[in-house]
């Protein structure tokens, strides 16, 4: 998750991130954003996610959870 | 569901581009995002170069076009044409069928069927298939396939999801029996509850166009568009494409005794390099076997992408070579499907521009 974390940061041009960042804050938070996300948790952790449940998160932690009670 | 064909094969592809090109950054300042937003979506995407017919230029236009091409060039001959298959979602008009106009224009015997068919990112992979099933007929023994589109008129200019990547385009592929050609396989699948992922909602008979569908809306995304404007749930395709088209392609190459490297080219439908890229990916062939330069150079033309992708890549290599390849195409439908065959020995591959 620390990795993916990373990646996060890269895809949002941050240095890093935090779990209690809210998500629609970050300055690079538009729809490319969203679909660099959805493709990163697609090639990482296998699990299909819509840009709907993503923008239903708030912050950075609700969105790992998701990611670690579904993932395969 | 699976089909199987034998002794057939493609035998000439000649793909029609309007000269009329558009640059990513001619429309930027109609996309309500900061240019750096939008040069970061340019690079992602792999957006530069679009061929966009002048108005008013039909489907039926670029195919005239092509076809009269061929046949003055002495590469297809009118009396052979057994079945013009028209594969579009921009006829010239509802009825009659698009392909008994370019019929009549060209003079062809009466003993030639023509078929629409409505379909668009797949349309390449179904237009093949009917293609091939004709062919098992006595009376068939050339088919012309057709897939041309000019949507770009429908696609809002102001809607950044859609426009930067959209692009017109014709191509005409000619089928035929031959019995040195090893078997064909065919993959197509359908799922109908997606079928508002990419649609134009009104002009047709359900929604007539009118001032009020013609109105201009704004999305959550800051995109602006009508209902008589193209309108696509890009996560959606994103997902439906990386879940269905994998286990697809893998499925076919079990059933058509193929190992994936044993595959010379991967050539897919092209939605965007981003896609493209994380596809190759997901089935776990190198980036360069798979083809994604198709947007960045003349844009998506739907189901005209992959035998652009053919005529651009390949060339006139496909004239002395054989190639094992694999074919996939995705998109509105849902629709989605594969074909595994040889390709090559062709007596043209090439580009024309209208």
């Amino acid at each position: 998750m620390e990795q993916f974390l990373e990646k996060l940061a890269e895809i949002l041009e941050v240095d890093s991130v935090k779990r209690e960042d809210i998500l629609t804050e970050f300055d690079e938070w538009d729809s490319l954003t969203l679909l660099s996300i959805i493709a990163a948790i697609d090639s990482d952790f296998n699990l299909n996610i819509s840009a709907e449940q993503i923008s239903s998160f708030t912050t950075v932690g609700d969105l790992l959870k998701y990611i670690d009670s579904n993932k395969n | 569901m699976d089909f199987q064909f034998k002794n057939k094969k493609i035998s000439g592809i000649l793909t029609i581009l309007p000269k009329r090109e558009v640059l990513f950054e001619d429309n930027i300042s109609n996309y309500s995002f900061s240019h750096a937003k939008s040069m970061k979506l340019k690079l992602a995407m792999g957006y530069n170069k679009q061929r966009i017919a002048e108005d008013g230029v039909c489907s039926s236009d670029l195919a005239k076009f092509g076809l009269e091409y061929l046949i003055n060039n002495n590469l297809l001959e009118k009396e052979e044409i057994d079945a013009l298959i028209f594969v579009s979602q921009s006829p010239d008009q509802f009825l009659p069928p698009t392909s008994n106009i370019l019929h009549g224009h060209l003079d062809l015997k009466q003993d030639t069927l023509c078929i629409d068919i409505n379909q668009g990112c797949a349309g390449y992979i179904i237009g093949l298939q009917q293609a091939f099933m004709l062919l098992d007929q006595d009376a068939v023994k050339k088919v012309v396939l057709v897939v041309a589109d000019v949507l770009s008129s429908k696609v809002s200019k102001r809607d950044r999801n859609s426009y930067p990547l959209i692009g017109d385009a014709a191509s005409i592929t000619i089928i035929e029996n031959d019995e040195n050609f090893s078997d064909i396989f065919c993959s197509i699948k359908m799922d109908g509850n997606g079928a508002d992922v990419l649609q134009i909602p009104a002009g047709g008979f359900k929604m007539p166009s009118n001032e009020e569908t013609a109105e201009m809306v704004e999305d959550d995304n800051g995109n602006y568009r009508s209902l008589n404007n193209l309108v696509m749930q890009g996560d959606k395709v994103f997902n439906f494409v990386q879940t269905e088209v994998p286990p697809m392609i893998k499925k076919i190459l079990e059933r058509s005794n193929t190992d994936k490297d044993e595959i010379d080219y991967y050539l897919f439908h092209q939605p965007n390099r981003f896609m493209l890229q994380k596809l190759a990916d997901k089935i776990g062939v190198d980036r360069g076997k798979l083809p994604s330069n198709i947007v960045e150079n003349f844009g998506n033309s739907s189901g005209v992408t992959i035998p652009t992708n053919i005529s651009y890549n390949l060339g006139n290599n496909l004239e002395k070579n054989i190639y094992n390849v694999c074919l996939s195409g995705f998109g509105v439908g849902l629709t989605w499907g594969a074909i595994v065959m040889k390709l090559g020995r062709v007596k043209f591959n090439k580009i024309i521009e209208f």
